[in-house]
């Protein structure tokens, strides 16, 4: 027990004494100090009557290492910190199990040549777990191929891989997710979890199921309550092809002989160094197809492995299907946009400013600088507020934070957080100097504190803003360089985040500060300069990387390249106008800009070009960061022809399916 | 905890506080897996658990079973019984006094009026087998209808005709344990993956012991064909063609037993000369498997110490159904593969309890085996219920199948339907629903009042059902095991055999039949009509705590095989029912090379193949094949309302061939509008190679769908319907329309 699990355990800690021995191979039902004493003794799990050999682990040996180097006992890999023989504390059961291996890396073994997609791993899990029909720890797809009658089906069933590198404990920003020493399970706690359905994001095999019912994940258990009792998890006992196994990892399983870290459809391994191992012996046709809508297939390469390569399955024609823009993730389009507009906004008017550029020091100084600031405010929190609409469970927003330490997702929030708080100081401070106040409360301001001061302060926290929004975008970015999302992994994001940070703040800003000067009659062509200059950088920056991202997705045989699939034909229509749009507006910028700066052009004119780039550029931002969220394809298994199958549950909520429960496909909340 | 954690979080799990596990056998198939279902303190049901000391499934389940526990409370559950005057009037709830009465009354003035065989009664493979020896009891007994029979005509009528055709009796000879014995494994048009997993698995689990060949003759590519040694995809409706081809290779090459076929059966010399006919080089044309294949299989499974085949639908829903049992048998019988371990021909039965209503219904029959036809069995039976011998019939009545067109005739008028759904489930359904537009009166008793069939109905009667009951299923290898009542009957629905028992009291001014109170009660009377001499079906050294001691007891379990049991073991009162006691009835028929035949031997009958199939043509080009899917049973009426089974196949969809599929410009994910004959079908198209270009295969669980266009030509021995043998066209059709359809004819 660790000293430190104050908060949960001292009271069992203390008194573990009576009851029971606590060790391996002991009896099963240690117990806690007398207060628990009416779950003293609980069995943690009742072993059926006659129970058979198949449903109970049998590890008598085990390998010093897994063949990524790392410690099979958990116990050693965490340099013997961690103390033997602890309860998991199992729905607050004392009681310690008897399994002699429980601080051993466990995992699966999976026999792709046995299963025959029975179902009954997936229905034991979900009997066992209660789970709804619309979620399922395990899911059974599968891919094939030939031709009839020399044809092959491969079925797969996958649940969560409690993998070394869980990319889906770093990841999430509540620290929902706990890797234990017993069994190296990989749990993660509902209630704790805010619904942010990152580590769906992040996790190659769709393992964490987010429920849009209950606004919570949830995800296999290992099902370490038999494990602590010696039985295997139910969906293994369960399996009626022998397909299904499980034991202390790298351990081959009686009869077995192989065990591969890849087979068609798997993603690969070095994402997470996943705990699962592979038999595939017998032959498979050259070209394994999925049945489910992901445009992918799988192919064999030189080295007999398989490799994903785009399926052309909805033909070439190019659509605009621009109803299907607007996704679940339309929270984020709005929180994204606002948050870099706001950073650029507030950066180009505050740092113009403190540059002494004559335009920006004007604007600074009159009453409109204070609202622009406040503007820039409100966009922020108008994109957190979106952003924490997204979530299952808003009210828990404040967990976002709790995982600093390796989630992009609370470093991103803590970023974009502190410059907020970081602009609000700065708008307060500013607040004394603005004539508006000044004319409404101006002694009593006066009397707290001195305009000098005040401005002093608002120039700090105004510099104190400016990292803390480039760290929240840095971190904005970071959060979509997603391994599994291999459409986002690419440098593109950064320029897309960074490249509308200076063309949408330059666009705020340059509204508002030049309508200000325009209209008290004094000078903004500086200003105008300036914020063409950022606005065409910002252009330019996006449209470098989109050209970039377009050619190397265009070219990939992965998952992103079946992003660009979809991109370029149930899409293709409105993509190609993204990029007309995107393209036209660069160069007439350019023009604009070349214009203002060779012949120095000015006045309504120019003034009003700028005004059409600025509004094709909200049209082009929106269009493009939907087809941002709405195009990426995750690295996920393949599914089956219903179950599993992202086609046919958006036509089961198309026509209304899905409002039966039966169907297995949550109605989209609205 | 890794990675820097120091607080614990909670790990939930949900718990199943289970107070007492009740015994219980599956109510899906007919593999007869014990099912143990756990009660709370409050007697409300928290799990259930495969049995994992029950011989059949050693406790494993498939999907079905392992959610079986949740259906006792799902939508669409009858809550009370339901009258109306009319079918086309809105139900009015009644009481069940009112319901019986008016069934009884309809009953008789439909018999007073038209005759008594006027009024049919269509029962079911669902029920338990005490129920059906009740209802048998009734209709056979009181009612005196000779219309009377289940709906076991759609599934496994081939199967017992072929039995007692060759054997001179029913009965699966085989068991699962043939499975580890034997040196070659053939299984024709069955796909034990998806239809029976257990099996299946014992099957596997056999394999992994010791490697045997396994051949499987199916025109799919389905997981047992694709996990087979040799795949044979043979043209629908051909095995005869396959069969007697092997057996021309066997005879000319010398490889039958002759031993065998000299001491244990008749009619060798008309075997021999008909499948001359069938030389592997001219049969390859009609059956579509090349000659080598047919002399390499034939010579495998001849030369095998034992072969053993199993089937399902693939042979029994055919027009040559029967036939094509019989040929198997022929098979066996001249290659000496029958009664020993390893060699047998075991029919895969389909419903749970398929085999009880076989045995005790009294549908094709008398109880136990007992014909009509036989003065002998009349007589005994009248005589045990004290009734007059010549209240009945000296030939079996009409079949299901042909009970449907006696209503289109108007020969029939009224009508009882017991767990069965025929607006779902029989071939032709424009030919059904006109047929039940004819009635003067159709009651209806199913568990669930949203099953189809009751819409065309004048009294519901909600029935109860699985372990809110207590009696016995009797599985494939002849295994009786018990459902214990776990739970008590949901709303106001009763358990058939209460229905039964009570609609008895309403006819006593006919026949005065005691009835026993209880399903136990009527389970010692079965035990009585069971023994005798030379019996096979002798269930008398069973009882209720002897098969829950031994997780089942396969028949014959004679009282003196209980004796020598109990003399080993024990009386059964003292045994502890958490350890399994070995009451072991036979595994296997016919051991001794003795028959049920009147001298003993085993029938060779001869089957010549005649194509009367409607096979594609320019119009009609695609053959139409149907079968099930593991996480449905039968008509949806039950997994339909499942989540965790529904959702895997939540709507009627279609196997098509890609090319096929390609020259129609039809794409993945659609739907199609299918035409037959007989009418059309809206289905989404899945395309996989898993079917031939000429042939779709379509799943037969959902309502409004395939059998809205198949023919169901009826077998002339067995009248069970080919329902695999249809020729269909695909069509495009408008994809909201289908749509709309599609969700229209979905209410569960």
């Amino acid at each position: 027990m660790l000293v430190e699990e104050k908060k949960m355990d001292d009271s069992a800690a203390a008194g573990s004494t009576a009851g029971g021995c606590g060790k391996p191979g002991g009896c099963g039902c240690a117990t806690g100090e007398s207060k628990k004493d009416a779950s003293a003794g609980r069995k943690i799990w009742e072993i059926r009557t006659e129970e058979q050999a198949y449903a109970f682990l049998s590890d008598k040996e085990m390998a010093e290492t897994n063949r990524y180097g790392q410690k099979i006992d958990l116990i050693e890999h965490t340099e013997h910190k961690l103390p033997v023989g602890r309860s998991m504390f199992i729905n607050e059961n004392p009681a310690v199990g008897t399994n002699p291996n429980r601080n051993k890396q466990h995992g699966f073994f999976f026999t792709a040549d046995n299963c025959i997609g029975c179902h009954a791993c997936e229905a034991a899990c979900s009997e066992k777990n209660e789970n709804p029909p619309h979620l399922a720890f395990r899911s059974v797809g599968y891919v094939e191929g030939g031709s009839f009658p020399d044809y092959k089906r491969m079925n797969i069933s996958m649940a969560c891989n409690h993998c070394d590198d869980p990319v889906c404990l770093k990841g999430c920003p509540t620290r929902a997710y706990t890797k234990h020493v017993e069994y190296g399970a990989v749990l993660q706690d509902p209630e704790t979890c805010f619904g942010c359905g990152y580590c769906t994001w992040v996790c190659p095999y769709n393992a964490p199921q987010l429920d849009p019912v209950k606004g919570q994940v949830s995800k296999c258990n290992m099902c370490v309550d038999r494990l602590e009792v010696g039985l295997k998890p139910a969906c293994v006992s369960a399996c009626v092809g022998n397909a299904l196994d499980f034991g202390v990892i790298e351990n081959i399983p009686k009869n077995r002989e192989q065990a591969r870290v890849e087979i068609p459809g798997f993603p690969s391994p070095e994402i997470t160094h996943p705990n699962i191992r592979f038999q595939q012996i017998r032959g498979l046709p050259d070209e394994m197809k999925r049945t489910d809508s992901m445009p992918l297939k799988y192919h064999k390469n030189e080295n007999g492995r398989y490799q994903p390569t785009i399926d052309h399955k909805k033909g070439k024609a190019k659509h605009w299907n621009m109803a299907r823009l607007s996704s679940r993730e339309n929270p984020l389009v709005l929180f994204t946009l606002s948050a870099q507009a706001a950073a650029g906004a507030f950066a180009l008017a505050f740092l113009g400013a403190q540059a002494g550029v004559a335009g920006f020091v004007a604007f600074s100084q009159s009453a409109i600088y204070a609202p622009l600031a406040i503007l820039c405010f409100l966009m922020i929190a108008f994109g957190l507020f979106m952003s924490t609409m997204h979530l299952g469970k808003p009210h828990r927003f404040y967990r976002g934070f709790n995982n600093l330490r390796h989630s992009p997702v609370s470093r991103e929030g803590l970023g974009i957080a502190v410059f907020m708080g970081c602009l609000g100081m700065h708008i307060l401070f500013s607040l004394p100097a603005n004539s508006l106040v000044q004319g409404l409360a101006g002694n009593l301001v006066n009397a707290l504190i001195g305009v000098q001061t005040a401005g002093k302060l608002a120039a700090f926290f105004g510099y104190l803003a400016i990292p803390a929004s480039l760290v929240g975008l840095y971190y904005m970015n970071r959060c979509y360089r997603i391994k599994a999302r291999p459409f986002w992994n690419h440098w593109q994001v950064g320029t897309a985040f960074f490249g509308s940070m200076l063309s949408l703040g330059a666009l705020v800003a340059g509204v508002i500060m030049v309508t200000t000067l325009a209209v008290s009659g004094a000078s903004y062509g500086d200003v105008l300069l300036a914020g063409a200059v950022m606005l065409s950088l910002g252009l330019a920056i996006e449209g470098i990387g989109h050209v970039a991202h377009a050619r190397d997705m265009g070219r990939a045989e992965h998952e992103g390249g079946a992003s660009y699939y979809i991109q370029t034909t149930t899409f293709g229509k409105t993509f190609m106008l993204r990029n007309a749009m995107l393209g036209v507006n660069v160069l007439f910028a350019a023009g604009l800009l070349t214009l203002m700066l060779m012949q120095g052009a000015s006045g309504m004119p120019v003034l009003l070009g700028w005004v059409l780039v600025g509004a094709t550029l909200l049209a082009t931002s929106v269009i493009s960061r939907a087809l941002f969220y709405v195009l990426v394809i995750p690295t996920t298994m393949p599914g089956a022809f219903f179950w599993k199958n992202k086609g046919f549950e958006e036509h089961a909520r198309d026509i209304g399916l899905a409002n039966m429960p039966q169907v297995g496909v949550a109605p989209l909340r609205h | 905890m890794l990675f820097g954690r120091k607080h614990r979080k909670p790990i939930s799990i949900p718990v199943k506080e289970v107070k007492e596990w009740k015994y219980t056998t599956c109510n899906y198939c007919s593999t007869g897996c014990a099912i143990e279902i756990g009660l709370n303190e409050n007697g409300k049901i928290v799990t259930s658990r495969g049995h994992a000391g029950a011989d059949v499934n050693r406790g494993k389940l498939c999907i079905k079973g392992l959610l079986e526990h949740e259906l006792f409370e799902s939508p669409g559950r009858g809550t009370m019984p339901l009258m109306r005057e009319k079918a086309h009037l809105p139900f009015q709830p009644t009481s069940w006094d009112m319901a019986l009465d008016k069934t009884a009354a309809k009953i008789k003035e439909i018999q007073e009026k038209y005759g008594r065989d006027s009024f049919a009664v269509v029962s079911t493979g669902q029920l338990l087998t005490e129920e059906f020896y009740t209802l048998g009891k009734l209709v056979r007994g009181q009612i005196g209808t000779n219309n009377y029979d289940g709906n076991t005509t759609l599934c496994m009528a081939s199967a017992v005709s072929g039995y007692k055709r060759s054997f001179g009796s029913d009965g699966p000879p085989g068991c699962y344990g043939d499975f580890e014995h034997t040196h070659c494994l053939m299984a024709f048009g069955s796909n034990l993956p998806e239809q029976h997993p257990i099996i299946y698995w014992r099957l596997k689990e056999a394999l992994e012991k010791r490697k045997f060949p396994l051949i499987v003759i199916d025109p799919r590519v389905t997981m047992l064909a694709q996990f087979a040694d040799m795949h044979l995809p043979i043209t629908p409706g051909t095995d005869t063609v396959l069969i007697n081809a092997m057996m021309h290779v066997i005879f000319k090459e010398g490889l039958e037993d002759k031993e065998y076929i000299e001491k244990h059966t008749n009619g060798i010399e008309a075997l021999r000369a008909l499948v001359a006919d069938y030389d592997p080089k001219t049969a390859q044309h009609v059956c579509g498997i090349d000659e080598d294949r047919i002399r390499t299989v034939a010579r495998l499974y001849a030369k095998a110490p034992a072969a053993m085949s199993i089937w399902t639908m693939g042979i029994n829903q055919s027009t040559h159904g029967s036939d094509g049992v019989v040929d198997i048998n022929n098979l066996n019988l001249i290659t000496g593969n029958i009664g020993k371990p390893g060699g047998t021909s075991l029919s895969i039965t389909g419903q749970c309890n398929a085999m009880g209503t076989r045995e005790w219904s009294s549908c094709s029959g008398l109880p136990g085996y007992r014909a009509l036809e036989k003065e002998k069995d009349r007589k005994h039976v009248a005589e045990f219920w004290g009734i007059d011998e010549s209240f009945f019939p000296a030939a079996r009545g009409l079949t299901q199948t042909d009970i449907f067109p006696a209503i289109e005739t108007g020969q029939i008028k009224g009508l009882w339907l017991v767990a069965t759904n025929p607006m779902t489930s029989m071939p032709n359904q424009p030919r059904i629903r006109k047929a039940m537009e004819n009635l003067e009166f159709l009651v209806v008793q199913d568990v669930y009042e949203d099953v189809e069939t009751n819409q065309y109905s004048h009294v519901y009667l909600p029935a109860a059902v699985w372990a809110e009951k207590e009696g016995c299923h009797t599985n494939t290898e002849r295994r009786v095991n018990l459902t214990r009542n776990a739970l008590p009957a949901y709303a106001d629905s009763k358990p058939d055999f209460w229905i039964f028992k009570e609609m008895s009291k309403r006819f006593e001014d006919r026949n005065k039949i005691p009835f026993p109170e209880t399903p136990e009660g009527a389970f010692e009377e079965m035990k009585i009509l069971s023994k005798g001499a030379g019996r096979t079906l002798d269930i008398s050294g069973m009882s209720y705590k002897k098969i829950e001691a031994a997780r089942g007891i396969q028949w014959p379990y004679s009282e003196a095989q209980a004796m020598a049991d109990e003399a080993r073991v024990g009386k059964v009162e003292e045994f502890n029912l958490q350890k399994r006691q070995d009451f072991l009835g036979d595994s296997r028929l016919y051991t001794d090379g003795v028959f049920q035949t009147p001298d003993g031997r085993a029938n060779l009958i001869p089957v010549r193949f005649v194509n009367n199939n409607e096979c594609p043509d320019a119009e009609y080009p695609f053959w139409l094949n149907s079968g099930r899917v593991v996480e449905h049973f039968h008509t949806r009426t039950r997994t339909g309302k499942i989540g965790n089974c529904n959702k895997f196949s939540p709507t009627p969809y279609m196997e098509m061939n890609p090319d096929a599929a390609e020259e129609l410009g039809i794409d993945h994910q659609s739907y199609v509008r299918l035409v037959s004959r007989r009418g059309d079908a809206v289905v989404m198209v899945q395309l996989t190679h898993r079917v031939g270009r000429d042939m779709v295969f379509i799943p037969f669980h959902f309502h409004d769908c395939v059998n809205r266009l198949t023919l169901g030509l009826l077998d002339p021995y067995s009248r069970q319907p080919a329902f695999k043998q249809n020729a269909v066209r695909v069509e495009k059709i408008d994809q909201q329309e289908a749509a709309r359809l599609n969700l229209e004819r979905r209410a569960f």
